[in-house]
């Protein structure tokens, strides 16, 4: 991908959390690579990933930053969690371990981040739907419940991975309209930039420069 | 804007070698030292001031050129020559660095001169400033209290949570020196503040009789025994002034309080009184002001602890437990850390906190890496130079170490191997997937590491952790501290704290609504007022390209106030402001080709200057009078080389 300097008008920080083995580097991977890791060893600390997507005519870049969910990394993969502007939060749909352990991660994700950062709950491995342990009404129920949206994904097959991302991105791009997320503020997770070249011609609406592939 | 075209230039230099000549087709003979000087140049010129100087001053222009210049500028590609020697000569790395000043606890914004302010300005905002007075006040009743107790013998602490149930301690009557015992006071505990003992030093107690030496003496050491037994535990020197004092042990004294009046000087006996009597009333001046139902605004102590505060004020002997009020002053801490602190770090206050220290001219590599805000911003900007893998490996390397050191040995070897195997397979191994360069001999040292007996220690990656450091400081940091990124940053902090005091200048329901440029002001400011309730003031955002990010306030483009003149009449083409700069009226000239840039720094100055929102100015003013000072400062120690380069 050419990284053509500014053809983003916004970066969005985006922090994975969630068990350990939910599949968390898994979803990162098959949205900034758009391939399924089948072999990945678990992430040590944090690691970050970005890409960049369209919303409402804008394109958005996500700097996502996906923790370690091995219990010995979670003192220092809080201090990540500070001015995200958007936060996914992953379970296996497979181990009910995993959605047992949601209230502590929500817990925390309440805590250390803004109060109108965008949370949304993902359940992943649905393509191993004989091996569900997790039915998809109660974790809707308890999305409603927490203010959360919600969607089943796969990591490997790929269902629901990009929209996991993007419908994230779409309501942080409607508080940022609706001005309950202040965009100049340092904490927001969110950087605002042109869209127009260095030539600094005004432009009017997103003019990409250089077409390159939108990942 | 020559120095930007050599600072993009000396980016390439990583060593002044062959490979830089070609690249600096004049003075070829000179190169060596010319490019160790412009690497100089590049180390010392770049920081933080220089940008908001050039954010905030006329010449936009030309600022603007420069930045382009930065960015048309190919990003560097990592090498494997480029890591060893930048790596073993530096010292800068500490393996414990691990604080940004920018990221703060209750503890540390107490004790650090820099951030209270803010910390008191902002509590001061929620009416809840008397905690934090109450607190610093009873901290330094404590400490100064202690320090005069000890240099004075003061038999105040018979009943103070120091001291152990055992003990005793001796008789008031101090023959010893004032000045002495704060030496030995200093060299026992180490206190800090002792603001009130500090007077010339004499070796010899007054009017002491031999005899009288002989038994202050040991009731002096065995009280002062007690006191550093108690307190720390530490061998006892106090005693050099006294050759007579027996061995330091610790037996309770005799007498119990009962002063040797007979022979006790009685100049010292008044001395040690009115120490007393100073000590009581401050603390009673304290419970005055914060403890006592009766206070203005008293802190919210139970009835228990205040009458255990009491009690140790009015100690039954008489003497005031410098200790006093510690219960209370935890109480109250708790309180600022869960109630308050959270909405300190998001308030604006905190922001001008920040932005102090980064225009202070010195940000360091630490206070970015662990700042999440800043380090959001630096992340980005390493994802541009393309480095983005030596910023993922000093993460994940850090925090593999940093969690390893926090169970103190008590780890699963094999685990922590595991761990540790992830990141060589990643980055170091032949066959690594995201290699950085590193030398065979750091690869070999990572691996008898891992491979040791007992599994990885939490020093394992050290190496290569200092040397991804010391790259990213040097190589990244400059440019990073000059980049729009920075600036956008700085802006950013500077916005949010604008809007915030705007907010409680105004104290009504204010609006805010950031919009990106291309949708048409007009109809984003309307709808900007029609979502909020109260008054409306709209600031619009217009990031034209992104060398000038400039906020305008929409009143500024209100029609009606385009028609005000209120420099009209006048006559004038500019004036020269106090800082000595001149501000021109007039249009520029039709030659200058950002046109548009000048119109916004136009736009810009008048916002900042001749806005009537005094709170704004005084922001802007006191930047500007920041970096005058550190432009100040920089140009008396520059070579005039340096300053040449310069803008």
């Amino acid at each position: 991908m050419t990284t053509a300097p500014y053809n983003y008008s916004y970066i969005f920080k985006y922090i994975i959390i969630g068990d350990m083995g939910v599949g968390k580097s898994c979803l990162l991977h098959q949205f900034t690579e758009k391939k399924f890791m089948a072999d990945c060893p678990h992430t040590i600390g944090v690691e970050f990933g970005t890409r960049i997507i369209e919303v409402s005519g804008q394109k958005v870049k996500l700097q996502i930053w996906d923790t370690a969910g091995q219990e010995r990394f979670r003192a220092v993969t809080r201090s990540y969690y500070r001015g995200a502007a958007g936060a996914l939060m992953v379970y296996d749909i497979t181990r009910r371990s995993t959605y047992n352990h949601l209230s502590s991660w929500l817990t925390d994700a309440r805590n250390l981040t803004n109060p109108n950062t965008v949370i949304i709950l993902i359940g992943n491995k649905a393509d191993l739907e004989a091996q569900r342990d997790v039915t998809y009404e109660e974790a809707k129920q308890f999305a409603e419940e927490n203010g959360l949206l919600f969607l089943e994904a796969s990591a490997k097959t790929g269902e629901n991975v990009e929209d996991a991302f993007l419908e994230a991105a779409k309501k942080i791009y409607q508080n940022i309209q609706d001005g309950s997320l202040d965009l100049n503020a340092a904490e927001s997770g969110v950087q605002h930039k042109p869209t127009a070249p260095q030539g600094g011609r005004l432009t009017g609406d997103a003019q990409p420069q250089k077409e390159g592939c939108s990942c | 804007m020559s120095f930007f075209r050599r600072k993009a230039k000396g980016k390439e230099l990583e060593r002044p070698s062959a490979e830089a000549k070609p690249s600096r087709a004049p003075a070829s003979p000179h190169s060596p030292s010319l490019s160790a000087r412009h690497h100089n140049a590049i180390l010392e010129a770049a920081g933080p001031s220089h940008v908001a100087i050039n954010a905030i001053s006329a010449n936009m222009d030309s600022f603007a050129r420069g930045r382009t210049a930065i960015l048309k500028k190919q990003p560097s590609h990592m090498e494997a020559e480029h890591f060893g020697d930048l790596g073993r000569s530096s010292v800068n790395y500490q393996a414990q660095e691990t604080r940004s000043r920018l990221s703060k606890t209750v503890d540390q914004i107490l004790r650090d001169n820099v951030a209270l302010p803010y910390f008191i300005q902002f509590m001061e905002t929620r009416s809840a400033d008397h905690l934090v007075r109450f607190w610093l006040d009873a901290e330094s009743f404590r400490s100064t209290s202690w320090s005069r107790v000890r240099a004075h013998s003061l038999n105040s602490v018979k009943h103070s949570s120091l001291a152990e149930p055992a003990s005793t301690l001796g008789s008031p009557g101090s023959p010893d020196s004032p000045s002495s015992a704060h030496r030995d006071l200093g060299s026992d505990e180490g206190e800090t503040e002792d603001p009130s003992s500090s007077r010339a030093p004499s070796s010899l107690p007054l009017t002491p009789s031999p005899q009288d030496t002989n038994s202050h003496a040991s009731s002096l050491a065995h009280h002062r025994n007690s006191i550093s037994s108690e307190a720390g535990h530490r061998p006892s020197t106090p005693l050099q002034q006294l050759p007579s004092a027996g061995t330091p042990t610790r037996r309770p004294p005799s007498q119990t309080g009962t002063p040797q009046k007979g022979q006790s000087s009685n100049a010292y006996k008044d001395l040690s009184d009115k120490l007393m009597k100073s000590i009581e009333r401050d603390a009673v001046n304290i419970f005055t002001k914060y403890v006592s139902p009766d206070a203005a605004r008293p802190i919210p102590i139970t009835e228990q602890i205040r009458n255990d505060i009491v009690a140790k004020i009015c100690g039954e002997d008489g003497q005031v437990d410098p200790n006093c009020f510690v219960i209370a002053q935890s109480v109250v801490f708790t309180i600022m850390d869960q109630q308050h602190f959270g909405e300190f770090l998001r308030s604006h206050h905190f922001c001008k906190y920040q932005i102090e220290v980064l225009t202070s001219g010195s940000v360091f590599l630490a206070d970015i890496l662990f700042c999440e805000s800043a380090l959001f911003y630096f992340s980005e900007y390493m994802e541009k130079e393309e480095a983005k893998n030596i910023l993922q490996f000093w993460l994940a390397a850090d925090n593999f170490q940093m969690q390893l050191a926090a169970k103190k040995g008590q780890y699963d070897g094999q685990e922590a191997q595991n761990d540790a195997m992830i990141l060589y397979d990643k980055y170091f191994s032949l066959q690594a997937t995201n290699p950085l360069g590193f030398g065979d001999s750091v690869r070999m040292e990572i691996e008898s590491n891992i491979c040791r007996e007992g599994g990885p220690l939490p020093d394992c990656f050290t190496t290569p952790l200092r040397q991804a450091w010391t790259t990213m400081e040097k190589m990244y940091m400059p440019g990073f501290l000059s980049s729009n990124l920075y600036y956008k940053y700085l802006s950013d902090l500077i916005n949010s704290v604008r809007a915030d005091e705007f907010v409680v200048g105004n104290a009504s329901a204010l609006g805010q609504n950031a919009t990106h440029d291309g949708d048409p002001r007009g109809t984003n400011a309307s709808d900007g007022a029609q979502t909020q309730q109260g008054t409306k003031r709209a600031v619009v955002k217009i990031l034209k390209n992104f060398d000038e990010a400039i906020t305008v306030d929409v009143s500024s483009l209100d029609p009606e106030s385009l028609y005000q003149r209120p420099y009209a009449g006048r006559m004038t083409f500019g004036k020269v402001n106090e800082l000595g700069q001149f501000i021109r009226e007039a249009e520029p000239e039709p030659d200058v080709k950002k046109s548009k840039g000048s119109m916004f720094s136009q736009a810009m100055k008048k916002w900042v200057q001749g806005n009537s929102d005094e709170a704004q100015e005084e922001m802007a003013w006191k930047i500007a009078k920041m970096i005058v000072n550190d432009v100040m400062n920089q140009t008396h120690h520059d070579s005039p080389e340096v300053k040449s380069t310069k803008l």
